[in-house]
């Protein structure tokens, strides 16, 4: 269905709900930084999803991309996993 | 809110106004034992009274831990001093500063107010005599700043307390 398509639809029903749900595959349900949902999106952003993502260490915890940006850039020399203190490296 | 406190909270992050008032949501519904946050409006200075667990040196004592958390917690670690009194133990300093790694070189922004005064307690219990650092006099008369030691070469301070 294309999109003008589905606009007339629109128009027709008068109402169209949009229905989806997605996850992050991540293990634990809270970034280990700021501590909030991984489902929801980091303090510094409004909308979670594609603009606020998930990054994987290769150790694989995850964080929100932001947070573990902050904390390597925060770093003078090798920034090392906050949860398990290995070198950070992203996941590959 | 009085004004100071208002002009402190300014000076946090976002992230940092947000994790800490988290941290201070988790605290009320789940404390960690022995410890006690003393309810004030400011969010950036937290004084935290710590009981001397049982059975160890500083039992039936208390302290008081004074928590100032820096514009961009938790990337960087909270400045943690003991109030006046501080416990005599060979790696605190008269003066109330103290001597433990997390607060410095191996600090991590996945640590929590709570993880810290768990290490605290955990390093007054496992003292076995009570006494000042060797260093004290000196470090205490050249102590220009209001923060505990950083990790210092060739010092007695870095002696682990957990051997």
């Amino acid at each position: 269905m294309k999109w003008d398509e589905i606009s007339e639809t629109c128009k027709e029903n008068k109402k169209w709900h949009a229905v989806a749900s997605w996850t992050w595959d991540a293990q634990d349900e809270t970034c280990g930084i700021c501590r909030m949902a991984f489902d929801g999106c980091c303090p510094d952003c409004k909308l979670p999803g594609d603009d606020c993502p998930l990054i994987w260490g290769a150790c694989n915890h995850a964080f929100h991309l932001h947070c573990i940006l902050k904390w390597v850039n925060s770093q003078t020399s090798q920034a090392h996993c906050p949860m398990c203190r290995r070198e950070w490296q992203f996941k590959g | 809110m009085t004004s100071s406190s208002a002009a402190s909270r300014k000076n946090l992050s976002k992230i940092a106004c947000n994790r800490l008032q988290k941290e201070l949501v988790e605290w009320q519904v789940n404390p960690p034992a022995g410890f006690k946050h003393k309810v004030t409006d400011n969010l950036q200075r937290w004084v935290i009274e710590v009981a001397g667990a049982p059975g160890t040196l500083y039992s039936n004592e208390t302290y008081q831990l004074q928590v100032d958390f820096p514009e961009n917690y938790p990337m960087e670690a909270p400045q943690v001093i003991f109030l006046h009194p501080a416990p005599l133990h060979p790696h605190i300093y008269s003066n109330g500063h103290i001597c433990l790694d997390i607060l410095y070189d191996s600090w991590s922004p996945a640590m929590t107010v709570s993880s810290i005064c768990i290490s605290i307690l955990s390093m007054l219990s496992s003292s076995t005599v009570k006494q000042r650092p060797e260093d004290n006099d000196r470090y205490v008369k050249n102590c220009r700043n209001g923060r505990s030691p950083r990790r210092q070469g060739g010092g007695s301070m870095m002696t682990k307390y957990d051997n």
